[in-house]
């Protein structure tokens, strides 16, 4: 995920301070990894830097003194190319359940214990989600974000549910290595 | 050749993968194959008869072409509630039949390789249904008759190959759809049967009550008093018109009566059988189609009958002796009764057939806790609500033939009202045949039925 | 939200649950509870005898052995009028399919129950209207199952199950029929309404999605349930 793409997409509808970048992030993105601001101020240094944001003076109306960025031309470019552009589909696989499921079966642990713990685990996450979306204060975003969320777990668990089905195959293939 | 024993094995392997109900048409089908020859080879055995004989049977009603003629048709027109039955039968099951040969199509089968298949499936039971009449006509023949004539075997043979040859074609003719279109028919959705008042159906009625005219004229040619001849050919006409305005009549009143009943009823049962009406009101029309008739025909025997033995019975001076025209009158009788038999036993089988077929959703509508009694009730209602009013219909029609006739033959000495209890006895027996079906709605709620997956 | 108390007496219990169809044991021994406005999932892979349990607390078929309490009272030793009345009034079923009537409206189907417990024909569509207009299929009153799609349809299917106010609502494979999007609909509906209503909802499912709508999950395997704990791999929806 691209903090700098994303605060310049904040920025494209006008000029705006470090700390409302923040909030409107978080509003935006519910369910997501929440911001620091420690992070969105380095990130806003860096596009100044490169010349894809510059400061637009500084707000002080009621507390502490804001510096205002906003989105140069160049800024509003890259930004363009960006979103034009197309997540690359999974170039290296990561996953944990399955790094856990080798290492278990190399140190001698349980395999098939650890996959059933994190079936209930997964579910129990899944209707945590499916309580927010349904709630009636959810709006369409929450429920978008919480989909996108449901079904990466979902997917998860089917992968579970086949590897557990292999796990005496894989057993044997990893110990054999 | 090699392409017909690659189909026969097919349609072999297929049979024998298929469930009980298959196994019921193909059985069905075969009966009513050989009650269609049984009543073929008797009319071409009779037909070949020309002039005078002593035939030593029926006191001697199959001496004169005249009678005969009039034996020839009845046998003829006992055919129709046969047709009735068989169109009856080719529906036990067809789903699962149409199903399985749209899955051949689409596994790669040539159209006409399906039909062909189909055509044997069916053609095979029509045969060995027809062998099994033919035999025992032959058997009965020749213990009765040292040499029938060679027009007499002719005939015969042309019945006991053309009966399967026509079933075998009525089957291809009924899947034309599937092999049309085989996507639409390996759906779960059940098919919407073919609206509209059954063309082939009528067209078969009418072409059957032709050749009986045929056959009545044809005996008749040599005649001095031919115009007499004609007076069996207007009652046929009458019996014909009659029919098919039943018919008519019946789909006409289905849709309205499910309309009106649809909109107003608070019973459950009629708004359930009501709209099953309302959606396809030809279906009942064409199985009441046989019934109809045969209520118009029993209704003007009954007539014909009670005049007739009055005039027996006051006449001295009779042309033959009183039990030749007694015989004359308990053989048709035996011929309608024969004839309503049949078509209530179709019924009977229709019936089923409609049930087996909704099982699953049938199955659902009791377990969500929709009594027997009124899925019953919505059953027996679906026949009792059309058939009324056409029943009223045709036994009016009857009952005008039967006093028409009283009139002509006795000038009102004799009141025929024996007519007037047929409808009713025939609504009642159907309601009965219809009934037969309801311990199988009973057993339709096995688990099986509201599995899914 | 539920306030299911697993101290009070359960609205549906079943214990040591014994069904064989024929040959096979669909169930060996399975015990449930449901509570009082509980929803519950079931789950488990095809076979694992999910239909037949829903079938035996449903009262649609008498178990082999064990007993099914509803409300206290013996279920299993009810006789068929006095099952098929309950399933009428306290019960509501929806199936992947098949409890429409095809040649019936929508608004005459979901008026059915209300017709067969005595409710007036006018009374009972006004009311069947009104509840096909909370599931968002208003305005197709007058059509027939065949004439909507599969996930209208089974919004009507839930708004008959629940048009007579019942106790509990036997769902099986709700929307093993629906694509993703019909499926979320038909799930938030029957969720949403039964919370509302505080009606128990029994959900069969072999999809992770639709189980997770559920307050509660258990698993059946081999005719058995199996607690979450040791619940075995393989138990959801491999086949899918």
């Amino acid at each position: 995920m691209s903090t700098r793409h994303i605060l310049l997409g904040l920025l494209a509808g006008g000029p705006s301070h470090g700390y409302d970048l923040k909030r409107r992030h978080d509003e935006r993105f519910p369910q997501a990894r929440p911001l620091a601001y420690g992070q969105v101020y380095t990130t806003l240094q860096r596009l100044v830097r490169d010349g894809l944001a510059e400061i637009d003076g500084t707000e002080a109306d009621s507390g502490p003194e804001r510096t205002m960025y906003r989105s140069t031309d160049d800024g509003a470019r890259e930004l363009a190319t960006w979103a034009g552009e197309i997540a690359p589909p999974a170039p290296f696989v990561t996953n944990e359940i399955f790094a856990k499921l080798v290492v278990s079966i190399l140190a001698g642990g349980d395999p098939a214990a650890y996959l059933l713990a994190q079936r209930t685990a997964h579910m129990a996450r899944m209707r945590e989600l499916t309580a927010v979306k349904t709630s009636p204060a959810a709006d369409l975003a929450t429920v978008l974000s919480a989909d996108f969320a449901l079904n990466h777990l979902d997917a998860d668990l089917r992968w579970m549910n086949t590897t557990a089905a292999r796990l005496t195959n894989l057993t044997a293939e990893v110990d054999a290595a | 050749m090699s392409t017909m024993a690659n189909d026969l094995r097919l349609a072999v392997l297929l049979t024998q993968g298929s469930d009980r109900r298959e196994w019921w048409r193909v059985t069905l089908t075969g009966v009513g194959a050989a009650l269609a020859t049984g009543f073929g080879t008797a009319a071409a055995a009779l037909a070949s008869l020309e002039g005078q004989y002593h035939v030593d049977m029926a006191s001697g009603l199959l001496d004169h072409p005249g009678e005969r003629s009039g034996v020839i048709a009845a046998l003829l027109l006992l055919l129709i509630p046969v047709l009735g039955f068989l169109g009856q039968c080719t529906r036990v099951g067809a789903v699962h039949r149409d199903r399985r040969l749209a899955g051949l199509r689409l596994a790669g089968a040539s159209a006409g390789q399906v039909r062909r298949i189909a055509a044997l499936e069916t053609g095979v039971a029509c045969l060995v249904g027809s062998m099994v009449a033919t035999v025992f006509f032959v058997l009965f023949l020749l213990s009765r008759w040292q040499s029938p004539p060679a027009l007499a075997w002719v005939g015969i043979a042309l019945v006991a190959l053309g009966v399967p040859v026509l079933g075998a074609t009525a089957s291809v003719l009924a899947l034309r759809r599937v092999v049309a279109s085989p996507l639409g028919w390996v759906r779960r959705v059940t098919p919407s049967t073919g609206r509209g008042p059954g063309w082939v159906l009528l067209g078969a009625v009418a072409l059957l009550v032709l050749t009986a005219l045929l056959a009545v004229a044809n005996t008749n040619r040599d005649m001095p008093d031919y115009k007499s001849g004609r007076a069996p050919l207007i009652l046929c006409g009458a019996l014909l018109a009659l029919g098919a305005g039943a018919i008519l009549l019946s789909g006409a009143v289905s849709k309205l009566t499910g309309r009106l009943l649809a909109a107003r009823t608070e019973n459950p049962a009629v708004l359930i059988a009501a709209e099953r009406l309302r959606d396809d009101p030809w279906a009942s029309a064409r199985t009441h189609a046989a019934v109809l008739l045969g209520t118009v025909v029993g209704t003007g025997f009954i007539g014909v009958r009670q005049a007739l033995l009055a005039e027996v019975n006051g006449t001295k001076h009779l042309a033959e002796d009183a039990a030749f025209y007694t015989t004359g009158v308990d053989l048709v009788a035996a011929a309608i009764l024969v004839g309503f038999a049949i078509t209530l036993f179709g019924l009977a089988v229709g019936a089923a057939e409609s049930l087996a077929t909704r099982r699953r959703g049938l199955a659902a509508q009791i377990a969500a806790g929709v009594p027997y009694g009124v899925l019953g009730r919505a059953l027996l209602l679906e026949t009792a609500l059309p058939l009324a009013p056409s029943m009223l219909v045709a036994g009016t029609g009857g009952t005008a033939i039967a006093f028409w006739y009283a009139m002509a033959v006795s000038d009102f000495t004799v009141i025929p009202y024996g007519a007037l209890l047929v409808p009713l006895a025939v609504y009642g027996a159907c309601l009965l045949a219809a009934a037969t079906s309801l311990p199988l709605l009973r057993r339709s709620i096995h688990p099986r039925e509201l599995r899914y997956t | 939200m539920s306030d299911h108390n697993p101290s009070t007496v359960p609205l549906l219990a079943a214990r040591g649950l014994v069904k064989e169809h024929g040959r096979t044991r669909a169930l060996r021994g399975a015990s449930v509870e449901l509570g009082s406005g509980e929803i519950l999932a079931v789950t488990g892979a095809s076979g694992s005898g999910k239909s037949t349990l829903l079938h035996c607390l449903a009262g649609i078929v008498r178990p082999d052995e064990g007993s099914v309490a509803y409300a206290g009272n013996r279920l299993d030793q009810l006789p068929e009028k006095q099952l098929s009345e309950l399933r009428r009034t306290d019960f509501g079923i929806v199936f992947q399919f098949g409890q429409l009537i095809p040649e019936l409206t929508a608004v005459d189907n979901v008026a059915l129950p209300l017709l067969l417990t005595g409710t007036a024909r006018k009374e009972a569509r006004e009311r069947a209207g009104e509840w096909l207009e909370r599931f968002g299929v208003r305005g197709q009153e007058e059509q027939r199952p065949g004439e909507m799609s599969g996930g209208q349809a089974q919004r009507v299917s839930l708004a008959r199950a629940l048009v007579t106010g019942p106790k509990v609502v036997f769902a099986d494979e709700p929307t093993g029929a629906l694509d993703s999007l019909a499926s979320e609909q038909v799930m938030a509906a029957l969720v949403h309404t039964a919370r509302e209503s505080g009606t128990a909802v029994l959900l069969i499912t072999h999809d992770a999605l639709t189980a997770a709508y559920a307050d509660r999950e258990v698993t059946l395997k081999d005719g058995v349930v199996v607690s979450a704990a040791d619940a075995a791999m393989g138990s959801l929806g491999v086949s899918q």
